[in-house]
């Protein structure tokens, strides 16, 4: 087992969708260590990933992996602890190796499991994998935990929190939104609520719902700090928000993204945001999503006139609705800005047919 | 009759068949020279040379064609494609839904319908557009453009698409090879496959 998990963190050091940038490497594990206290973080070799899905791992070598996603959706540094927090406490309270002696004392049914999901990820290396399958694909299989250790962990998470003064009920609010964002995506495709508070046998972490409810009533009953740590997280992500958000707006999914993106802007919308909205609309281009997205791209400009994909948006925006002179002017911002853009050729053929 | 050894092994064995459908399928050949109708359409290539038909289909209107094996350099054709489809058959039309070409999509739009096909489908998380230059195809105004991506098992991918809107259905040929050698390699190949496209 040991070596397994060593070679999958040689696998993701060496991955080509690994982010190397050093500020926010040292940020994320500043952000543990507090949370967690310096002498214990020494142990942890953190990756951060590029991928576009809401989720982190610890495993039992002391290999964090936290993906993109996950750093897109928390607004505070407080909220990011808390999710640190929860994983650094599996590994501390030693889960992983209780289910891998578990498993292999029990039967050897699941080894089977095991060897047939590695044939059948094999042969689903073709067409057939999409996101919900990208942990084992590559970076090994990914321990899952059993109910009472999630709560375990959870609890042991939340009081890391605390001791470390961050607002507790952070916490709370991110297994809140995390529903809020499933909901969204579920409505939006026109699909049934999956039922929170429901418990399926199978069913290996605790509800979201527990899990919001028993946090938040902790968070009533402890005194923490009021920590919450929002414009340092904002400045430590800003290089990479453009980024990111783009990832997500690509994933076809419109109504958790623009719950995403609303629950990010309710606090202030940035230029960024308002980009992000803008190129979501567009790309659905539902009748009416094109003149909402000029909307949102002139929202953007004016809170940043130096935004030259917004004239880009805009141009193609009112291209599509008609708008031809506006389209215009607006495409030939975009080139005058970004004259060596990758597309410039093509875009200087709408603004100039031959 | 068959130790327990010796039932695992067909039971693996048994497995693996059930889970490999491409192995069992069968490819056509392509000859040289001869003129075929791509993806059950009027869209009509001359291959200078022979090719292989994956007898798997990517979508109902598509169809892939490669050299040395899938993935090393596939040449897909999308063809006839009308406002409301996606470029690739969905998993799952509720679940997992793919982005769909519009009626008011223009040529510029394209590049980004495929990108947003790739991240969805094939669960992609680096994936950038290239150059985009006007260009003609099936005598048509036309956009060329390039790609470059990582699949989700870490093989960085290059690729080349050219694409034409006829009366707002979409005509589109990509060629998709790994970066390290064999995108360079057959480039021209596909080049040649594009150039003798014709409708008729």
């Amino acid at each position: 087992m040991w070596m397994v998990d060593d070679e999958s963190e040689r696998l993701t050091r060496d991955s080509r969708v690994l982010i190397r940038d050093e500020a926010l490497n040292n940020y994320v594990r500043s952000v543990l260590c507090r949370a967690v206290g310096d002498e214990r973080c020494g142990g942890v070799r953190i990756y951060i990933l590029r991928v576009p899905v809401f989720n982190a791992s610890m495993s039992p070598n002391g290999t964090m992996r936290i993906y993109s996603g996950l750093l897109l959706r928390m607004r505070n540094e407080a909220e990011l602890a808390s999710i640190l927090g929860h994983e650094f406490a599996h590994f501390e309270l030693r889960h992983s190796l209780e289910d891998f002696r578990r498993r292999r004392s029990s039967s050897d049914l699941l080894a089977w499991t095991a060897v047939l999901g590695s044939i059948a990820a094999t042969y689903g290396s073709g067409p057939v994998q999409s996101y919900g399958d990208f942990r084992i694909s590559v970076y090994g299989a990914l321990a899952r935990f059993n109910r009472d250790q999630e709560r375990e962990a959870d609890i042991r998470g939340f009081g890391y929190m605390a001791v470390a003064k961050y607002r507790p009920s952070a916490a709370a609010d991110v297994w809140r939104s995390e529903m809020n964002e499933t909901d969204a995506t579920l409505t939006g495709r026109a699909l049934r609520s999956k039922r929170y508070d429901g418990t399926p046998f199978f069913a290996s972490h605790p509800t979201n719902l527990e899990r919001a409810d028993y946090l938040s009533a902790l968070a009533n009953r402890v005194p923490g700090g009021e920590y919450e740590g929002r414009s340092a997280y904002r400045a430590a992500l800003n290089p990479w928000i453009d980024q990111f958000l783009e990832d997500q707006i690509k994933l076809n999914d419109f109504a958790g993204t623009e719950y995403l993106i609303n629950r990010l802007g309710s606090e202030e919308w940035t230029a960024p945001l308002l980009m992000a909205r803008a190129e979501l609309y567009r790309l659905r281009a539902n009748p009416r999503d094109l003149p909402n997205a000029v909307e949102f791209y002139r929202e953007a400009l004016s809170l940043d006139a130096n935004l030259p994909f917004a004239y880009r948006g805009m141009g193609l925006s009112l291209m599509r609705m008609d708008h031809k002179s506006e389209a215009i002017s607006s495409l030939s911002r975009y080139l005058e800005l970004k004259p060596d853009a990758p597309d410039a050729e093509m875009i200087r053929s709408l603004v100039a047919p031959q | 009759m068959f130790n327990p050894i010796m039932k695992s092994l067909l039971f693996i064995s048994a497995v693996s068949v059930l889970f490999s459908p491409m192995s069992l399928s069968a490819n056509d050949l392509i000859k040289s020279g001869e003129a075929v109708a791509v993806a059950k359409s009027t869209l009509l290539i001359t291959p200078p040379r022979d090719w292989n038909k994956l007898s798997l289909r990517p979508g109902k209107k598509a169809e892939t064609w490669t050299l040395d094996g899938e993935r090393l350099n596939d040449i897909s054709f999308y063809s006839d494609i009308a406002p409301g489809e996606p470029l690739l058959r969905e998993r799952s039309k509720k679940s997992d839904p793919l982005p769909k070409l519009r009626s008011n999509s223009l040529l510029t739009d394209i590049p980004e319908l495929l990108e947003g096909t790739y991240r969805t489908y094939f669960g992609i998380a680096v994936f950038s557009l290239g150059t985009s230059k006007p260009t003609k195809f099936l005598n048509q105004p036309a956009i060329q453009f390039t790609y470059e991506y990582v699949t989700s098992d870490e093989l960085t991918m290059r690729g080349e698409a050219i694409a034409v809107l006829q009366s707002g259905k979409l005509f589109m040929i990509t060629f998709d090879a790994p970066k390290l050698h064999f995108f360079d390699r057959n480039l021209e190949d596909y080049r040649a496959i594009v150039a003798s496209a014709k409708i008729v």
